[in-house]
């Protein structure tokens, strides 16, 4: 690359300030990859490591009884396992009830349905929604498009099941972040070319969508941050081998890659501006307006990756977390 | 959708599919259009500016918002060789401190508006939440005063705000400039300049759907070719007022157009909207993306199915409000309110 690359942007000064003292308890990816060492071994150290940070196992999923909390197994990809699906349903909301499809993030290789769901739990009670989160298989060990699949297939379940759920087919919206936010935009493009279900919605928080991981953004905020580009290769390359990079990847695998991004649901993309992933979500949106399509798009300054969960009581993370619940409120308006 | 008709013009330079309006929107446009056409031609400019200055400036009492502002008029020393520049300059009546501020450009093409117009209510609106001062500059308009009168008015203004702060009971180190569409360009315009001549520290810049990029040729403009309000006709028409031949050429000022700027390092952190179905759409992002990129601060929202102005123009619709409800939170951080 012959551009000057700039200094990145300045964290937020409350989000600095957080990290600075929260620093011990933030799982130093870099350090863990700088190991070496092979792709499964690799991940399985993160998932260790990251348990604490991910996974809170005091969350109350039932939200002092306003979900009622269930789990499925449900009929996977063809010719592959199962998948389990996580529904809270809410109980103060007569069905059908619109619904949340949640997908997970955890850069392809980590994490678990209940990763990052009390987020979503709040506005869906808000709401009345129920929420519905995909236990997906993990790369290394699942490479594309096992992850993908997984999450369509569940998609489609939930459709197909919806008076069984007591969950509405036709307000449905499907919601991620990071991994997760690129896996519910190839959910999104899937749906659409498979002619599958209508989405109300497609909700893409700091969304991973480009395998290149050579945007500007890239490689301005390199070393800086939770998710930087030598993470961010590490889990592309868990999901897509060899071909990562290359000029044979599904826009399955990675949204960015696709070309034609029109017909698709109105999307909401969120990103900060001092993270790996601001470029590529920027892109994603100008796209989908030069599609003469529908996407709101925030970039918030000076946020890392995940900011607003990591450190929700910033100034700038309860800006970001309302401007997703705003958006809802207008797609799932009755 | 609206009944709009296209001309032939835009249906030459039309490129992609429109972005659709907001439903609410959509609905609000067709109101809009009864009284403004989609497209626009130098030769309408009089018959325009007649029909906007039917459209009233606020009432004094609306100014004050009932008394939560005192609010006095000041001429002051305009660009050297040029007249004075009239400011408007509401402060919280309540305030026994000094205040932060906001200096507030108003929108209008280059060629309308009035530093009493309506775009002034939201930004009065905000300022008594928070607690500001707004001072509104009343600069020349092209194409009677062409580039740089415009911004040399609104930089003069700023200067003798800060240089009269003890006065004014505003706080210089707190200033936020700000501006709506072309408001917004000659603010971001304004920042530019008072970085490059060592002028005021600013704390921010709002620059709400702003007016950026004379060559009025990005995939936006074409693709709302004939389209919402203030299309790529309009555009052309506010651009050449302003620069006249050398408008879209390869020597234009970045005080003029601050798209044009090279260097976007060292600006006040910035607050940018527009909607997603407006000509600005992709010089706004654009503006945003090279800030980050020189490694500056920018907040950057874009309103889905937003036509220019949707906040000031269909102030009711859902869209608007939360498009509205952005600004509050931003200014609360940039001036630790």
């Amino acid at each position: 690359m012959t551009d000057v690359i700039g200094p990145p942007p300045p964290f937020d000064p409350e989000l600095a300030a957080a990290i600075a003292i929260a620093g011990e308890k933030m799982p130093d990816i870099g350090r863990m990859l700088a190991r070496g060492g092979d792709a499964v071994a690799t991940a399985r150290a993160l998932r260790d490591e990251m348990a604490d940070f991910l996974l809170d196992p005091d969350a109350d999923l039932t939200r002092d009884g306003a979900f009622t909390v269930s789990e499925r197994e449900v009929s996977g990809p063809d010719g592959a396992p199962d998948i389990t699906l996580l529904i809270c349903r809410p109980n103060n909301a007569p069905p059908p009830v619109g619904v949340i499809y949640f997908v997970h993030g955890g850069g392809m290789v980590v994490g678990d349905r209940f990763t990052g769901l009390a987020n979503f739990l709040g506005v869906a009670e808000e709401l009345g929604v129920a929420v519905v989160s995909v236990e997906y298989r993990l790369a290394p060990e699942h490479p594309h498009p096992a992850p993908v699949d997984d999450c369509y297939a569940g998609l489609l379940w939930t459709v197909e099941h919806a008076e069984e759920l007591g969950v509405d087919p036709a307000r449905v919206v499907i919601a991620g972040g990071s991994a997760g936010g690129g896996l519910t935009a190839a959910t999104a493009l899937l749906a659409k070319d498979r002619g599958g279900p209508a989405l109300l919605g497609q909700l893409l928080l700091c969304p991973m969508l480009d395998d290149r991981n050579d945007t500007y953004s890239a490689r301005q905020m390199a070393g800086v941050g939770l998710w930087d580009q030598t993470a961010n290769q590490f889990g592309w390359s868990a999901l897509l081998g060899d071909a990562q990079g290359g000029d044979d990847v599904s826009p399955y695998a990675a949204p960015a890659r696709a070309t034609d991004l029109s017909g698709l649901p109105p999307a909401f993309i969120d990103v900060g501006s001092a993270e790996t992933f601001r470029d590529e979500a920027v892109e994603y949106a100008s796209r989908i307006w030069r599609a003469g399509g529908i996407a709101e798009l925030h970039v918030w300054p000076g946020g890392f990756h995940g900011f607003s969960g990591i450190v929700p009581q910033a100034a700038v993370s309860q800006a970001a977390g309302q401007a997703p619940r705003a958006w809802l409120r207008r797609i799932l308006a009755d | 959708m609206t009944t709009t008709v296209p001309s032939p013009e835009s249906d030459a330079v039309r490129i992609g599919p429109p972005v659709p309006f907001d439903p609410e929107l959509a609905a609000a446009l067709d109101v809009i259009r009864e009284r403004m056409p989609a497209t626009f031609t130098a030769e309408m400019l009089p018959m325009f500016r007649a029909a906007r200055a039917e459209l009233p400036d606020l009432t004094d009492d609306e100014i004050s918002l009932g008394g939560t502002f005192d609010v006095i008029e000041r001429t002051v020393p305009g660009p050297a060789g040029a007249p004075e520049v009239p400011l408007l300059i509401c402060r919280p009546a309540s305030a026994t401190v000094a205040v932060p501020a906001l200096y507030f450009i108003h929108g209008g093409g280059m060629i309308m508006g009035t530093n009493r117009g309506q775009g002034m209510a939201d930004v009065l609106e905000v300022a008594a939440e928070l607690g500001l001062a707004v001072i509104s500059v009343e600069y020349r308009l092209a194409p009677d005063h062409p580039h740089p009168a415009p911004v040399e008015d609104c930089y003069a203004g700023l200067l003798w705000t800060v240089e009269h702060a003890d006065e004014l009971g505003v706080d210089p180190n707190r200033l936020v400039v700000s501006g709506a569409s072309a408001g917004g360009g000659l603010a971001a315009a304004t920042a530019l300049l008072a970085r490059d001549r060592g002028g005021p520290a600013l704390v921010g810049q709002l620059l709400l759907c702003p007016m950026l990029d004379d060559r009025n040729d990005t995939y936006s403009a074409r693709q709302m070719a004939g389209l919402g309000v203030w299309d790529i006709s309009f555009n052309q028409v506010g651009w050449s007022a302003l620069l006249g031949d050398a408008q879209g050429g390869d020597d234009v000022s970045p005080y003029a157009a601050p798209a044009r700027a090279t260097d976007l390092s060292g600006l006040p952190p910035a607050f940018i909207d527009v909607g997603s179905a407006e000509t600005f759409r992709d010089e706004a992002v654009d503006y945003a993306s090279r800030i980050w990129r020189a490694g500056g601060i920018a907040e950057l929202h874009v309103w889905p199915g937003g036509f220019h102005g949707f906040v000031l123009l269909a102030g009711q619709a859902a869209i608007s409000q939360t498009a509205k409800a952005a600004v509050a939170p931003w200014l609360r951080r940039i001036i630790g309110a």
